[in-house]
């Protein structure tokens, strides 16, 4: 266990750094000049080398890539060119607001997801489940920029009952919660039916039903337990892909996360904190799929015990 | 379908009357089973026999109402302990667990892959005895494995199914099986996925346990050796419908249908176990890591 | 439905048994998906496609004078814009941009999806592991994020757009396909291909690819859909194709300044976002149902 714990854990950084370089690269590869982003609309080609130089940007290609090096080992990611402040602290200010949506949104999807997704296997195939499953099908068709529009035009402009945007009362987590849910409870309750399907079809479930087990402990106890795995790791994943920032729901609500953050990075060309921001979600994203991997022998005894008799 | 030898007396315990089993499946309605009548009474093996397909498992799984609701349409009639369990899906529930058990084809499959032993055996106890405590029924069951050979219960109720081989694992769902204290067992192939010699100590466990508690078994067998040993009737089945029934001495000794000589042709001596040649083996030394 | 019974006993299948097995009950919703996606796609799409020959106003045309007309105005069906542009022509020209971006996405990302998992899965080995880590490292990445950081750096055209979508969706068909794959090399005809001395290389394009990409084409619909949805909220943020002409979701971006007077500027082009990818998805979800009946066991 340990071994693999260390082999899973050096492939997670190698993932991490090799992240990192690439948008490192990217950045410095495209065309167009962060100096003349931050310079005065007139400036002289003399004030933007010395932006550049300041930015550290007329160095070579290699320099700057051994400079951020040696930077990152040392916990420093830079200076933000539009928040003259350390990169790190200023992703670290946004993280907060996009983990609390996202731990909402996974919370919600959890709670209706897992209920209905069994409903459906339990029903499957008949008209109701047809429809709910039409439903489930539309939940993850509907753009989520869109959803997040309509819902705020209706609760907070038509019926004015909930904050359209910010994070100033809990009342705002509503609107974004929602948002974010409607998709990714279309997906976890498919994939929930879908397992639960198969795991009431097993061999073990007919044997069960014919000791006398009821059909709800056959569906709750033995057929749940048995979809944990897949379950688990689904959750974990849009857990995860929810914490590199749900950019889309974060724009539209104005939502303090990382996710307003780096479409602003991205207009104005701040390397700095592109890098700082890719670097902290990436590590949160691969965090939660460890603890996913790290939470299968929990769940399953022939991860934990091994397969040999 | 005559009864040739009156090995028991008293009321039947399972009795199928015409019974017919239709599957309604995406190319259209099978008949899998045609129309049987047999019955089981207390102490005696009946045996149902016959190649893959001839329809015995689902007649066996007719009987116990084990056949997905959407897929099988049940006609006839089933009687377990006086009730019909064609006309009435409540009786089902009801017998299952408590008059009759099963014990099903395939031991590696049968059993939940998450919960441990105890677990499963514990829950069939419980729902036996609604007013029994963890710990009784944790005493009991350890009996109960004793009672099935599996050496060390005490340690081994707490180990998960992946532990064990295909042969104790056979063993473990005979303990659940008898968990309910049924009167009946439903043996559908119960030695098919096993190895000969395995094969053998199952079968001998099996008569033991009728000897000793009388309880009527019906077993499902493609195996003619495995047929002859235990029965004391077989029917040879052959799509969906029998072709010919008697004592096992008279099938085996004196067959009278073509079909019957050509299942005994297959067997090469009356008498060993043939083997479904699948090459899962036994570990020689069964010991579990614990 | 055949009943296929030896004469004498009598079928008690009734009608009813018939109408509530599960098997009918599968293809009748296989069956209702395929009609409901294929009406909802095509709804979208012919109008998209036949834009040009439909007596519409030009999609860039503006008119001051007939500013935020509402939806069944003279002449224009879902109303104009804030610059007097006929809403209906702009989502429909937008459209061809879009599906096309879509379209294109689909057949780079399975085109490398395939190559890509059928090697790895055929040849195993240090390709297996490379592609393995490819696959692994773009679960974790943070991947909208990381394709608004390539367009906004190399710019929205088309061609941009296409390659990052494609570069988002491939990992999807190489996992299946590799997974396929896996399983079609123990069979006895690769065996016997490798004992008549074929190369590997041959065996794998010439027999191996062509048995696996049946199944592995039942994703492209489910493709499709999700490049559709990327590429509006690719267009949304500001970084979608503007030329020659704006996609959906930079048009439901440009009509949120006016969702309180205008609701049709959004509600419209969403809609019609939403009834092309349900179409989409209900198709590649009944044509799974239809290919994969599961079914019951037997005796």
């Amino acid at each position: 266990m340990p071994k693999y714990l260390a082999r899973r854990i050096g492939q997670s950084l190698l993932t991490v750094f090799l992240t990192l370089t690439t948008v490192f690269l990217l950045v410095r590869l495209a065309p167009g000049d962060p100096a003349s982003a931050y310079a005065a609309p007139n400036a002289t080609t003399a004030e933007l080398a010395r932006i550049r130089e300041q930015f550290g940007l007329d160095d070579p290609l290699l320099v700057q890539y051994g400079l951020f090096l040696r930077d990152l080992f040392t916990g420093d990611l830079g200076t933000s060119y539009s928040f003259s402040s350390p990169a790190f602290d200023v992703v670290l200010d946004r993280m907060p607001y996009t983990i609390t949506l996202a731990v909402s949104a996974i919370a919600v999807t959890t709670v209706v997801a897992v209920p209905l997704g069994v409903w459906m296997a339990r029903r499957a195939d008949t008209r109701r489940e047809l429809g709910a499953n039409v439903l489930t099908i539309a939940g993850q068709s509907m753009p989520d920029f869109w959803t997040g529009v309509m819902l705020l035009t209706v609760f907070a402009v038509v019926l004015p009952i909930l904050p359209a945007s910010g994070f100033t009362t809990w009342s705002g987590l509503i609107l974004p919660t929602a948002t974010v849910a409607v998709l990714q409870l279309a997906l976890v309750s498919r994939l929930v039916r879908r397992e639960m399907t198969t795991a009431l079809a097993s061999s073990y479930i007919t044997v069960a039903r014919s000791r006398g087990v009821s059909e709800s402990a056959l569906t709750w106890r033995y057929a749940l337990a048995n979809s944990a795995v897949p379950l688990v790791t689904a959750l974990g994943t849009r857990f995860a892909a929810l914490l590199n920032g749900v950019v889309v729901v974060e724009v539209v609500f104005g939502w303090p996360g990382v996710g307003s953050l780096v479409v602003r990075a991205l207009e104005t060309r701040d390397y700095p904190l592109i890098q700082a921001t890719v670097l902290v979600t990436a590590t949160l994203a691969i965090l939660v799929q460890l603890l996913v991997d790290l939470a299968y022998p929990l769940l399953d005894p022939r991860v934990r015990l091994g397969k040999a008799a | 379908m005559a009864e040739e030898t009156p090995v028991t007396a008293g009321p039947p315990l399972l009795e199928a009357t015409d019974l017919q089993i239709e599957l309604i499946t995406a190319h259209g309605v099978v008949r899998a089973v045609d129309g049987v009548s047999f019955t089981v009474r207390r102490g005696e093996t009946v045996t149902l026999i016959g190649e893959s397909g001839c329809g015995k498992s689902t007649t066996a799984m007719g009987v116990l109402r084990l056949l997905p609701e959407g897929l099988a349409v049940l006609s006839g009639s089933v009687r377990i302990a006086g009730r019909d369990i064609v006309a009435d899906p409540d009786a089902a529930r009801a017998v299952r667990g408590r008059t009759v058990s099963l014990i099903p084809q395939d031991p590696m499959t049968a059993l939940s892959p998450v919960h441990t032993i105890g677990h499963q055996l514990g829950d069939a106890l419980r729902l036996r005895h609604p007013g029994m405590t963890r710990t009784e029924a944790r005493d009991k069951g350890v009996e109960l494995l004793a009672q099935v050979r599996i050496t060390e219960p005490r340690t081994r109720w707490k180990a998960y199914p992946h532990q064990f081989s295909g042969g104790m694992l056979q063993r473990i769902l005979i303990a659940t099986a008898l968990a309910a204290e049924p009167e009946l067992l439903v043996a559908d192939e119960p030695t098919s996925a096993l190895d000969a010699t395995v094969q053998a100590s199952v079968l001998d466990l099996l008569m033991e346990l009728q000897e000793r508690t009388g309880i009527g078994m019906l077993m499902i067998t493609h195996d003619l050796g495995v047929a002859r040993l235990v029965s004391d009737r077989i029917h040879v089945m052959k799509d969906g419908r029998f072709v010919e029934s008697g004592s096992a001495q008279q099938i085996v000794e004196r067959p009278a249908e073509p079909y019957t000589r050509e299942l005994l042709a297959a067997v090469p001596r009356v008498g060993t176990w043939d083997e479904d040649g699948d090459g899962r083996s036994e570990p020689v030394a069964e010991e579990a890591a614990s | 439905m055949t009943t296929a019974v030896s004469a004498g006993r009598p079928s008690a299948v009734t009608a009813r048994d018939l109408a509530r097995a599960t098997a009918t009950r599968q293809r009748r919703g296989a069956r209702l998906k395929l009609w409901a996606g294929a009406i909802c796609t095509a709804l979208v799409v012919l109008p998209v496609t036949l834009a040009g020959v439909l007596p519409l106003p030009g999609a860039n045309t503006q008119d001051l004078s007939r500013r935020r007309l509402p939806p069944l105005s003279e002449g224009h069906l879902f109303g104009t814009d804030q610059l007097g542009r006929d809403l209906l022509s702009r989502v429909l020209h937008g459209g061809q941009v879009s599906l096309a971006v879509g379209v294109l996405a689909v057949l780079v990302s399975g085109l490398i999806g395939i190559a890509a998992g059928a090697a790895a899965g055929f040849f195993g080995g240090w390709i297996d592991a490379v592609v393995s880590r490819f696959l692994e490292a773009q679960l974790a990445l943070p991947l909208l994020m990381m394709l608004l950081l390539v367009v906004a750096l190399f710019g929205p055209s088309v061609t941009v757009i296409t390659c990052v979508i494609a570069l988002a969706q491939w990992p999807e068909v190489a996992r299946l396909t590799r997974s396929l794959v896996l399983v079609e090399r123990e069979k006895a005809y690769v065996a016997a291909a490798r004992v008549l001395g074929l190369r590997s290389w041959s065996v794998l394009a010439r027999h191996v690819i062509p048995n696996v990409v049946r199944p592995a084409s039942l994703v492209v619909l489910l493709l499709l859909a999700q490049a559709v949805l990327l590429e509006s909220a690719l267009s949304f943020l500001g970084a979608g194709p503007q030329r020659p002409f704006a996609t959906w979701g930079r048009i439901i971006s440009d009509g949120q300044d006016y969702i309180t007077t205008s609701w049709w500027l959004v509600t419209l082009p969403g809609l019609v976002i939403a009834l092309l990818v349900v179409g989409v998805n209900l198709l590649g979800d009944g044509l799974r149902d239809r290919t994969r009946p599961r079914s019951g066991k037997g005796a």
